[in-house]
């Protein structure tokens, strides 16, 4: 627990003076702001623009944060200094991903102050945002645990974050794309930010994608064990 | 147990078709410094790996009398680590960086300043680690691995790349925790190093080991050519073997007042390990 608390400080400590990162976590809100800020006061922007950036934030920056997060600490040796001062690797991992899961709701938030949301969907916003930030955090360890450095991480966190992020905006405009993205957890999160209603399919696809992910997880973990 | 801290016993290691350890036999004294010295690709950082718990071996390792493939957090609490690449938080402050460890190892938080002082860094708390040169770096990784007072420190390579007036100050450090009792593992590949500091070496190459004891037995162990070096009082150097034929040439120089100097000359680690390995141990 002590040690826990340790490394989520060090964390927001390292985070904070890491300007790329920072970037990360902040570039989706930044963006939805001056758009609608840009288009004026034109009401159903924002209702537009909010769920669309905000499913790009909850499913591109968990995953970016995260890979980068656990390779960087391989690359530079400071994973193995904190298991050789007695931290285990579960330990470690649970903190990591508490604080990208922190991080990213923290500044989910701010998509709440700029839409209009009624408390109800609010709160479905902030589940969809959970659900979201928990899955691409898991799929970020992943791509940690397979990468040796920063730029491998990068090459494969980058490209899938990006599809992820993206299917449901293209969504939008075709049909058969939309048909893809129902069935991935940034489709459904994307749609539950948007209306607010919960369907079976979307309980189904973010289970699959819950357990499928940490099934993933474990195994890739059994087989490095964070070397 | 009684005072070993580590015992290798015919370790091996391979990394898929290369042997990188062919048989290691060796232990550590309780309050030594043990020398691991060889050139670099002799296997030094894999043996600290495998005594830290971060590799399997084949063969018998133990630490403080427990298997290397049981490590826990005990044995991790009572041991400190230098590692080669320092393994640093470079965004962080140092204080940053102790603090954390010193949260890890759930030591009172005023060791950190104790530390930072100890290895001559006072100072430096708000500095971010990415600012400092290498070898501050280099003592403040050792100010973490003495944070929460280990009875056992593995350094490796702890001088290498360091000016010697920076590598002095960390040979200072390590004496003065061998006075207060504290084990030290020891790599490097600088031969003065492993003689100067080390109560026992063992001299690796390519996997094997070479030789194994006091530095100083090593050499006269080694010593195939025993002369004597002599210097005159004219200033005149003479090498001469250390045989019966040589008995009048001294005799005569003594007598005649003639004999400024004269002294045994045994072969240093270098010399050892060349003739040992046909190799040079600082390429
Ligand atoms: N993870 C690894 N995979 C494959 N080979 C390795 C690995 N680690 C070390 N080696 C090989 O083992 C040998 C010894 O390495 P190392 O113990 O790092 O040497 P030293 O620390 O003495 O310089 C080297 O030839 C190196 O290439
Ligand atoms: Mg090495």
């Amino acid at each position: 627990m002590k040690t826990s608390t340790a490394i989520l400080t060090k964390q927001c400590k390292d985070s904070l003076h890491n300007f790329p990162s920072l970037m990360i976590m902040l570039i989706y809100p930044s963006v939805a702001w001056i758009m609608i800020t840009a288009m004026g006061s034109e009401e159903d922007m924002s209702g537009f623009f909010v769920p669309m950036f905000a499913a790009m934030h909850g499913s591109f920056a968990p995953i970016a944060i995260s890979s980068n997060i656990l390779s960087e600490e391989k690359e530079k040796g400071t994973l193995r200094s904190l298991i050789m001062a007695g931290v285990s690797s579960v330990n470690y991992l649970i903190s990591i991903s508490l604080f990208v899961i922190l991080a990213t709701m923290l500044t989910g938030c701010a998509f709440l102050l700029m839409g209009a949301f009624t408390r109800d969907h609010a709160v479905k916003f902030a589940a969809a945002m959970l659900a979201g930030a928990v899955l691409s955090t898991l799929i970020g360890l992943c791509i940690g645990i397979c990468s040796k450095n920063v730029t491998a991480a990068n090459g494969i966190a980058v490209p899938v974050g990006l599809v992820l992020a993206l299917l449901p905006m293209l969504g939008r405009f075709n049909s058969t794309i939309d048909r893809v993205g129902e069935l991935t957890y940034s489709g459904q999160m994307s749609r539950l930010m948007q209306d607010g209603t919960i369907t079976v399919q979307m309980m189904a696809v973010l289970g699959a994608h819950f357990i499928a992910l940490c099934v993933l997880l474990t195994l890739l973990f059994k087989h490095d064990k964070l070397k | 147990m009684d005072n070993k801290m580590i015992e290798l016993n015919n370790v091996t290691r391979r990394f898929g078709e290369k042997q990188v350890l062919k048989g290691i036999t060796l232990h550590v004294n309780k309050g030594e410094i043990f020398g691991l010295l060889g050139p670099s690709g002799a296997g030094k950082t894999t043996i600290i790996n495998i005594l830290t718990g971060q590799l399997s071996c084949g063969g018998s390792a133990r630490i403080f009398g427990i298997s290397c493939e049981k490590i826990g957090r005990e044995v991790y609490r009572r041991t400190g680590t230098v590692l080669d690449n320092c393994g640093l938080y470079d965004r962080l402050s140092c204080a940053d960086n102790l603090r954390l460890f010193a949260q890890i190892h759930q030591t009172p938080l005023f060791r950190v300043g104790e530390v930072l002082h100890q290895v001559g860094l006072d100072g430096c708390e708000g500095k971010k680690v990415k600012t400092l040169s290498k070898g501050m770096k280099q003592r403040l990784g050792l100010a973490r691995a003495i944070l929460h007072n280990p009875e056992l420190i593995f350094m490796d390579e702890p001088t290498s790349g360091l000016d010697p007036a920076t590598a002095s100050e960390i040979h200072a450090l390590m004496n003065e925790l061998r006075h207060k009792g504290t084990t030290i593992f020891l790599t490097t590949h600088n031969m003065d190093e492993a003689y100067r500091m080390c109560g026992r070496i063992a001299l690796l190459s390519e996997g094997k080991m070479v030789a194994y004891g006091e530095p100083a037995a090593i050499c006269r162990q080694h010593c195939r050519t025993a002369a004597l070096n002599i210097v005159t009082a004219d200033g005149e150097k003479l090498l001469l073997s250390n045989s019966p034929d040589h008995a009048d040439v001294i005799a005569g120089l003594m007598r005649s007042g003639q004999l400024r100097s004269i002294h045994s000359c045994e072969p240093d680690l270098g010399t050892v390990f060349l003739s040992l390995t046909g190799k040079e141990l600082d390429q």
